[in-house]
């Protein structure tokens, strides 16, 4: 039978071939950290700055490290499609602000209210907090999905979608729970330093703290959903009804890993809380924060828990970097402004004119060498692609040009925004070239 | 008689909008035995079977299967009574290997449940085990060992019916559905097919089979049964079938 050497390929180990995956994305990483790190120097901060600030950037990317691991596990394993992160995310911040802040009365100055006050002040030990969060989260998810689960999967995301706005509005508004649009501040960190260098010492150690807990999580969700119970999770994501035509109670299985995936993200909104000192109903918890997530488990690569890390640690690095080169690029562009410019339109022009030229030349040169090398470039589409980029190249120069003349400092301005676009071009070349992820989803060979 | 039989449809009906889809339909079938179901396209063959297997809800009527009644149950737990069923259209789970897709089809699996994973560690190693050894010794009765780590959406679709029925001998149910079993299959490893259904036939498990391969249906049932316009028409042993005027009229043609 034609089966007998695909068996034998079974059989042999996995030849020894670098993990070529892994050491892409870890390049990129560091790429991003050095590349804020060089900016930090070229605008002159000190070194603890320069600590300090990717202690920040490897705080915040871990918390979305763990909020793309609750929703790799909802959506990445079991096909359920979460659109409101955002809101499991908010419940789990202010339950953690709400449980280990201490009293904070309302203040009024001068009959003026200036401060709503907000439930609790309760004062309890951070471990506390963080349970409680996971808990207030965990159970939210599980009461949506009650009644959503039970439908289309595009009624759990119309479902969840309106939750977390709902809750946004809540928060802004349900002043003498949540502080209303001020929030809650004064959480309190977990060690509490006083000397000059305590934004340092504080980064260091929220990020040793984080790194344990995402270590932890990526063991225990590895071990969970690489088990019987996480195989049943992803045949619910291939085909429930055939799941539940094989004996699976398949209800069973979405609620607890969608519950599951919100005590995640209620986790992961502690240690926001705590990581920032104070919450309020802010763009830390709108809707852009649910789409960040699902881009970092699509680049990541989705039913892959070590993608969902390295999704959040490069999409966020992006958000971060982009920041980061905001102060910088506008010192930058000045100086060096007009050899950039130059050579982009040097370097397009030569390349646009070159590549025509090669195209032309191979299909009027049918017999040659050169046409059999030509044509297998242009089976691979790289001419095309090669023309097109080459061109873009061209066109970029001289929007420089333009920018410069018109609108001296608006490329500093815009980059923070331009990292959307870039993140958004990212995934449209992603999806094309590998629709997987960067860490794809892995076959699991039985023995 | 209704004592005798392992499955007793009686007066079952379903409608989807406007189209009666199954009218009044009854019908049993009896242990051991290897039942034929025939009938032109669109007389809710198909849609019976799932009926039965809890995957639709019937408008009005009752089934009863090994002295149960089991209409209004969940798929998962008429599967856990000892009935399961295999589709027209192969349902494999596409991105799991063809080895997952039969451990996943045992019935009692410690390591399913999420608590055992921490709480019984030794009993969820071994339960995997045994399914697992338990899915090679299957996949070497349906001839797919070699395929065992190969992920399903690369079978072809003979290989993803085998697939199919391979997944149902895990749950070692007394009673199977079968929607059109040979269907795509080719004809040698058809009639393997057919021969293991008649060996796990004589160890005593019963097989309710849609196929439109006449062959198929007067060689190896022992019963046909007709369905037309959600009705059964007739019924009888194959030859007397196949003689059968109003049979000949609605479905297999002069």
């Amino acid at each position: 039978m034609a089966s007998t050497p695909s068996s034998e390929v079974a059989k042999q180990p996995a030849a020894h071939k670098l993990p070529w995956s892994e050491i892409i994305a870890f390049a990129a990483i560091a790429a991003i950290v050095v590349a804020g790190v060089l900016a930090g120097v070229l605008a002159g901060a000190s070194p603890q700055g320069i600590l300090t600030n990717v202690g920040f950037y490897a705080s915040i990317a871990i918390i979305f490290a763990i909020l793309a691991l609750g929703f790799n596990l909802q959506w990445g394993y079991t096909g359920l499609f979460n659109a409101g992160i955002a809101g499991f995310y908010l419940i789990g911040a202010y339950t953690m602000a709400i449980a280990i802040t201490a009293p904070s009365p309302p203040i009024v100055i001068g009959g003026i209210p200036v401060y709503p006050g907000h439930l609790g002040g309760y004062s309890l030990p951070l471990a506390v907090g963080v349970v409680l969060a996971m808990l207030a989260s965990g159970i939210a998810a599980a009461v949506i999905a009650l009644p959503a689960l039970r439908l289309r999967a595009d009624y759990l995301a119309i479902a969840t979608l309106a939750f977390a706005s709902i809750l946004q509005i809540f928060a802004n508004n349900l002043q003498s729970v949540t502080g209303g649009s001020i929030g809650i501040t004064g959480i309190p960190k977990p060690v509490e330093f006083q000397s000059a260098d305590a934004p340092f010492l504080n980064a260091a150690t929220i990020v040793g703290i984080g790194s344990l807990v995402l270590l932890f999580l990526l063991l225990l969700l590895q071990f969970m959903a690489e088990s019987p119970w996480g195989r049943v999770l992803r045949a619910v994501r291939e085909d429930e009804e055939a799941t539940m035509a094989l004996g699976k109670n398949t209800f069973n299985y979405k609620l607890q890993a969608f519950a599951l995936g919100g005590a995640l993200m209620g986790l992961a909104g502690a240690l926001f809380a705590v990581t920032l000192g104070y919450v309020s109903p802010s763009s830390s918890f709108a809707p852009a924060v649910t789409f960040s997530v699902w881009v970092m488990v699509i680049v990541g690569g989705s039913g892959n828990n070590r993608g969902a890390i390295v999704g959040g640690f490069l999409i966020y690095g992006l958000e971060w970097l982009s920041v980061q080169l905001k102060d910088y690029v506008p010192i930058a562009l000045a100086a060096g402004f007009v050899t950039i410019r130059g050579l982009l339109i040097v370097v397009g022009f030569i390349a646009s004119i070159s590549a025509v030229v090669l195209v032309l030349l191979s299909r009027h040169r049918p017999t040659s060498a050169w046409h059999r090398v030509m044509q297998r470039i242009q089976e691979r589409g790289l001419a095309r692609n090669g023309v097109i980029g080459a061109i873009a190249l061209y066109g970029l120069g001289w929007v420089f040009v333009l920018l410069e003349q018109y609108a001296p400092g608006a490329i500093g301005d815009t980059i923070f925004y331009i990292r959307l676009m870039f993140i958004g071009v990212l995934l449209i070349l992603l999806i094309i070239y590998r629709p997987e992820g960067i860490l794809r989803e892995q076959k699991r060979v039985l023995r | 008689m209704a004592s005798e039989s392992i499955l007793r449809v009686s007066a079952v009906e379903k409608a989807f909008g406007g189209i009666q889809a199954v009218d009044r339909c009854s019908l049993t079938v009896l242990p051991r035995s290897i039942t034929g179901l025939i009938g032109p396209n669109g007389a809710g063959k198909s849609t019976l079977f799932n009926i039965i297997a809890g995957l639709y809800r019937p408008d009005g009527g009752e089934i009863w299967f090994d002295g149960m009644r089991i209409d209004g149950l969940p798929p998962y737990e008429i599967v856990h009574l000892g009935l399961t069923k295999t589709w027209q259209i192969p349902h494999e789970l596409r991105n799991l290997t063809v080895l997952e897709n039969l451990v996943l089809a045992a019935k009692d699996n410690a390591g399913e449940r999420l608590l055992n994973l921490f709480f019984r560690p030794l009993e969820v190693k071994r339960d995997e085990k045994q399914w697992r050894a338990r899915a090679r010794e299957v996949l070497k009765l349906t001839q797919l060992e070699g395929l065992a780590n190969e992920h399903a959406r690369t079978l072809s679709g003979g290989q993803k019916k085998l697939l199919e029925l391979s997944r149902v001998l895990m749950s070692d149910p007394t009673l199977v559905l079968l929607d059109e079993p040979v269907a795509g299959v080719n004809p040698a490893l058809a009639g393997s097919l057919m021969d293991l259904i008649e060996k796990l036939r004589q160890n005593g498990r019963t097989f309710f089979l849609i196929e439109h391969d006449m062959n198929v249906v007067m060689n190896r049932c022992d019963w046909v049964i007709v369905m037309h316009q959600g009705r059964r028409i007739a019924e009888g042993r194959p030859e007397a079938v196949k003689a059968d005027p109003t049979v000949i009229e609605s479905y297999l043609g002069g």
